[in-house]
């Protein structure tokens, strides 16, 4: 396991180095002149100079290079160009704020997918398993501004049933804050999440060996909870996962719209105050955390599917 | 109570599929006596399966209904049953087996786990006591150490071992019906004795009726009391084995025994249903002589059939396991040091079982896969040091047909392209309408109609399509042609027709084969000289009679005397 | 078992050709006699008749007409969906808004599918280092949080239609890219591939005449998928400020003026998008269901 684990880490050195060249290109490179962006539009020669050596563009591109692959190793990312904090500091302030968002989305979103997924299998071919697909799928036809936008104002501001917007950084108050997002948020991969669990479960469900349980006089629900259930966790994991590194840097867009100060309202803020060196940390820490956890897959995989080979 | 403990009456099942209902079995009726064994025996689509399933109600639905008839269990009948008194039924009074034992069992609970939850289930066992039983019932099927391997899971164990398993989940409740539906076909020969000497073993220690489903005949001979051939959905006869192999009635009967290839004979050319039946399913007077057994042993004339393929020490490795740095550390050797010379105008019989190097061996000879080391000497040449363009020309002299005719002919390509195909590489034929024409003679000579060149291979059945891959291999006229496993798909019906087809070809062009095959009967009818396989390596070659009737290397022994005898016990010359 | 019927015909008299029924013809009769799937299609076309003329003036050519006088009108039998600040007619935007959305979609789906397809095609044909370069490429860009990317793009080619189609497009090729990749690996050793290989055909030859035809539903349904995809991230970049220029009609920047709109009541302007955009992409979405069902070469073999 550990020499699993050694070699996955290596197997991650080639696409650190891919990412750090493409941040690298998009950001130092092709973005114009930082330094003058940085400088605003009335900034002498004089002034844009200094912001250069300040931002450590003045070398030359290979020791620029080095210096990106440095702060991307190291997490320290520089300032703000807007708020003109040190962006380690906004990271770690803002991300509690996003996780009490969307840990509970996450959580409560897979149950009642994973539920609904295994309930519309269950009836497969009928009117109901039919109807329920063109409803996910119309589900799906919305734009998820459309979603925030609509429920925000009918549930908080028209009906008045929960906070338009805003935060209250105790853990006891933010509760009444979080209600709406985290239903919108749930609402958000309704759709899509039932429909790919109920292709997986289908899937499982043509598989021989359920033919086999049947044989054996198993009922429908064992079948269903024990035998295919246990087979899907693989999709399930590989989902799951998938999301998790949305999980820590938090949902842009409902964190703009409710003024939830977690890391996706940072970035939203970054992105309209055009605050490169946020925009950035933002991206490359979102890549490392993705390639994390496909490490933490790779290893949940091998526990719960005993046909995979750990070497 | 009746001597039947299934009676099977007026049985209909029907599939409702895009193009309309299929009736898969039409009012069938049959029954199972008590404590023995019925062989169910048909071609695909015959209906054979579909009524297996019928009596566990496991047909899928959708697609697939009972429409019809009654299946007496004891004198209850299951089609009336609920699905709770159903339940009951499964894996306790009737339990089945199935044919792929690679996927049949749930790849992520151990072996144990699996036979226990039949036995919690149906005999209110706790966790220990059932665990305990499903060790002592490894042990009853022959799986080898079984306290430890109760744990195993299914990926741990080989087809034969996972068959094994699926046994002793099926014989936990001692049941009084097993359904057996080809429970030996994915198996290898030596591994299909030992689960047949097992089912029969078992059969006979719990007294238990067996309804055993095959296409295979030798298989059916050797373990069927009693004998159910069904053809198109229908029983066209019923009787006891001897009767069935001795005095067939139906002329259909009569054909599907005369078409298999045996060991016992040497005819010239195949029997086939067609001569037997028309296409009415009426009898049809025929002048085949059944009795008279052909000698057949063609003399090598050095002139005529001079060495045309040399195969000189090739090997293939693969890398199987790699280190931390992709530096390879152990290799998989398919094909060990192999040497064979193949004479023009013959065919060389290549046979072995799953896993011996033998389709590798096929493809790299045709440099589909780059040997490791080794020549290949065509016409006195080495092949393995051509470049591509002299390859490229080098392939119209060397051809390959393949195993499964659904996969080798691409589906998206109407038939007559595909077999214009290599004329337009190669530049054979002057334009167009020229080469229509070519592939019009080709499609004729196979025994197709011209007509069919637009359609596309889903059109076609199992043995048209591999008559269009002989049609397209025969476009560039070579003169060396690979056959790897090319009638192992087909129903044997079916694979009589190809089998004479490749020898009249063969004869017309002077064709050389390398015939692969894992089926020793087939290879014994059609080669002249046959090589044994095993490991990666040739371990026996002879002529093809000469190594059936005298073996040498005790593999090939092992091999002959895992074959069915398709002779019925009773029949069988005074056993000790 | 027509094995019996098989006994040579002589036809040569009669060359007369049969004609054959490719997969593409069953695939279409299946499609056909799906009702669901020929509402879907016909929708689409009525959107793209719609976008032709509009563009060509023919109807709502009122669209940027700006009157003061006539900001925030509720709907009424003059302007079916109000007007908007500027006292244009909302019907008349959301109308001309489709043209945005489809030239989003269909460039910037299109540009996915061709790198997708060449990218995947090579990787999992030649496999080795080609393959692994490759592997590479999309693994890295797939790391990246996609709509951080589309951003990071947007900074540098600077808003506007182009950009959101490049943005769009040089980002959104990964899954297709993988899901061709994993065919072609399929395809290459199948039989028929290797029956052309010992035939003597090209690699060219093999890949874009007999595995291509073979994979290009999947071309066709992620297509689809991508479309809807690419309509949603329009809405979503406008919300970002990264979309189209500004004045130039589309939905995302409709429904983005809506956060402000909605607390005052109106409620027209986002009403007018969403609908337009919802029958646009479930169209697409129902379609791209009925096109899976069609093509898949799964269901076909049983």
């Amino acid at each position: 396991m550990a020499k699993f684990i050694i070699r996955r880490t290596l197997y991650m050195i080639p696409i650190l180095l891919g990412i750090a060249l493409i941040t690298f290109l998009l950001f130092n490179m092709a973005g114009g002149d930082p330094a003058a962006q940085a400088a605003g539009k009335y900034a002498t020669a004089e002034r844009i100079e200094e912001i250069r050596t300040e931002l450590g563009l003045d070398g030359p591109l290979y020791v620029q290079f080095g210096r990106h692959v440095q702060q991307m190793l190291t997490f320290d990312f520089g300032r703000s160009w807007a708020t003109k904090q040190t962006i380690s500091s906004m990271i770690t302030s803002g991300i509690d704020a996003s996780m009490s968002l969307t840990v509970p989305t996450l959580i409560i979103t897979q149950i009642i997918t994973i539920a609904l997924a295994l309930f519309i299998a269950f009836f497969r071919g009928t009117l109901f398993d039919k109807t329920s697909l063109i409803v996910c799928l119309a589900l799906l036809s919305f734009s998820s501004l459309v979603y925030i936008l609509y429920g925000q104002f009918s549930l908080a501001f028209n009906a008045g049933l929960f906070p338009i917007s805003g935060w209250d950084p105790s853990w006891v108050g933010r509760w009444q804050y979080l209600i709406l997002p985290i239903l919108i948020g749930v609402m958000l991969s309704l759709g899509g999440s039932v429909l790919f669990y109920r292709t997986v479960f289908i899937d499982q469900l043509h598989q021989d060996y359920v033919r086999t349980a049947r044989s054996k006089g198993l009922s429908d629900n064992v079948i269903m909870y024990k035998h295919i259930l246990r087979n899907a966790l693989i999709p399930i994991i590989t989902v799951v996962v998938a999301q998790m590194p949305f999980v820590i840097v938090g949902s842009l867009l409902i964190e703009a719209f409710f003024q939830i100060p977690g890391l996706g309202g940072m970035t939203y803020q970054a992105i309209n105050n055009a605050d490169f060196p946020v925009i950035k940390a933002m991206t490359m820490i979102g890549a490392i955390l993705y390639l994390v956890f496909q490490l933490v897959a790779d290893i949940l995989y091998a526990v719960v599917d005993p046909r995979v080979q750990v070497r | 109570m009746s001597d039947h403990i299934i009676e099977v009456k007026d049985l209909s099942v029907e599939f409702r599929t895009d193009e309309g209902t299929v009736k898969a079995v039409k009012n069938v009726s049959f029954s199972l006596p008590r404590g023995k064994t019925v062989g169910l025996v048909g071609e695909s689509g015959s209906g054979k399966s579909v009524s297996s399933l019928a009596i566990m109600k496991l047909i899928p639905n959708p697609p697939g209904e009972i429409t019809s008839g009654q299946i007496l269990f004891d004198g209850k009948d299951l089609v009336k049953a609920s699905d709770t008194e159903m339940r009951k039924v499964r894996g306790n009074r009737i339990s089945m087996i199935f044919q792929e034992p690679m996927t049949s069992l749930n790849p992520v609970f151990t072996v144990g786990d699996q036979i226990c939850e039949t036995l919690m289930l149906h005999q209110s066992l706790d966790k220990t006591a059932a665990t305990k039983k499903a060790i002592e019932l490894l042990d009853q099927v022959g799986i080898p150490n079984p306290t430890e391997r109760v744990k195993s899971y299914p990926h741990e164990m080989s087809g034969g071992q996972r068959q094994r398993v699926m046994i002793a989940m099926a014989i936990a409740c001692e049941p009084e019906i097993l359904i057996a539906d080809e429970p030996t076909t994915a198996l290898d020969v030596t591994i299909q004795k030992q689960i047949l000497d097992l089912l029969a073993d078992l059969q006979k220690k719990y007294n238990m009726s067996v309804l055993f489903i095959t296409h295979d005949l030798g298989v059916i001979a050797d373990i069927a009391d009693e004998v159910i051939v069904m053809y198109r959905g229908d029983i066209v006869e019923t009787g006891t084995c001897e009767q069935i192999f001795t005095h067939a009635k139906h002329p259909y009967t009569k054909g599907l025994l005369a078409c298999r290839p045996s060991l016992e004979s040497n005819p010239e050319r195949l029997p086939m249903v067609s001569d037997f039946m028309d296409e009415a399913g009426n009898e049809k007077s025929h002048s085949l002589d059944l009795d008279k057994v052909h000698k057949y042993v063609r003399p090598i004339d050095e002139q005529k059939n001079p060495v045309i393929l040399q195969i000189k020490g090739v090997k293939k490795h693969f890398p199987m396991q790699k280190g931390l740095f992709g530096n390879v550390k152990t290799w998989l050797k398919a094909v060990d040091d192999v040497t064979l010379n193949v004479r023009r105008g013959r065919t060389l019989g290549l046979v072995g079982e799953s896993g011996c190097g033998k389709t590798t061996l096929g493809r790299t000879i045709l440099r589909l896969i780059e040997p490791t080391g080794g020549q290949i000497i065509y016409d006195g040449n080495d092949i393995t040091t051509y470049d591509r363009s002299k390859m490229r020309a080098m392939r119209r002299k060397m051809q390959i047909i393949f195993q499964d005719p659904y996969a080798s002919l691409n589906p998206r390509m109407t038939v007559g392209a595909a077999i214009m195909e290599p004329m337009v590489i190669h530049n054979l034929g002057n334009g167009k309408a020229e080469r229509i024409e070519m592939a019009g003679d080709l499609m004729d000579r196979v025994g197709l109609s011209r007509t069919m060149l637009n359609r596309y291979p889903h059109e076609f059945s199992g043995g048209q399509r591999q008559r269009i891959c002989i049609a397209r291999a025969l476009a560039v006229k070579p003169e060396f042609i690979i056959c790897d496993e090319s009638v192992s798909a087909l129903d044997v019906s079916i694979q009589a027709q190809i089998l004479n087809l490749l020898l009249d070809l063969q004869e017309e062009f002077d064709l050389t084969y390398i015939f692969i095959s894992h089926d020793l009967a087939v290879v014994k009818f059609i080669s002249d000289e046959v090589a044994v396989m095993y490991n990666g390596k040739v371990v026996e070659m002879n002529d093809a009679v000469g190594i059936y009737e005298n073996p040498q290397h005790d593999y090939t022994k092992k091999l002959l005397s895992a074959i069915p005898k398709g002779i019925p016990k009773t029949l069988m010359p005074a056993s000790t | 078992m027509k094995a019996t019927t098989m006994n040579a015909v002589n036809v040569a008299s009669n060359p007369q050709l049969e004609q054959g029924r490719s997969l593409w013809y069953d695939a279409y009769l299946r499609i056909k006699k799906d009702k669901v799937a020929v509402i879907s299609f016909f929708t689409i076309c009525f959107y793209l008749v719609l976008t032709l003329l509009s563009s060509l003036g023919v109807i709502f050519d009122n669209y940027g007409v700006v009157d003061n006088s006539l900001t925030y009108l509720p709907p009424s039998w003059d302007h079916w969906f109000g007007t908007d600040l500027f006292g244009r007619d909302v019907l008349a935007r959301a109308v001309h808004g489709t043209k945005t959305s489809l030239v989003v979609g269909f460039a910037g789906t299109g540009i996915a599918m061709a790198i997708g397809t060449v990218l995947g095609a090579c990787s999992g044909y030649f496999g080795g280092k080609v393959d692994d370069l490759i592997v590479w490429f999309y693994t890295t860009i797939d790391t990246i949080p996609y709509i951080l990317l589309v951003v990071a793009f947007s900074f540098v080619l600077g808003p506007s239609l182009l950009t959101l189609c490049l943005a769009i497009g040089l980002t959104a090729w990964v899954r297709h890219c993988r899901i061709v990749r994993a065919e072609y690996i399929k395809h290459r050793d199948l039989d028929y591939v290797q029956g052309a290989a010992a035939l003597g055909a090209s690699h060219a030859r093999r890949i874009f005449l007999h595995i291509l035809p073979n994979v290009f539903h999947l071309v066709l349904i992620n297509f689809s998928l991508g479309f809807v995809g690419a309509v949603k991230s329009e809405v979503i970049l406008s919300f970002l400020g990264l979309g189209v220029e500004p004045g130039t009609p589309s939905w995302g920047v409709m429904i983005n003026d809506a956060k402000q709109e909605l607390f005052r009541g109106v409620w027209w302007n986002l009403a007018a998008a969403t609908l337009f955009m919802f029958f646009l992409v479930l169209a697409f979405n129902l379609f791209t269901d009925a096109l899976r069902d069609a093509l898949d070469p799964k269901l076909k073999n049983k």
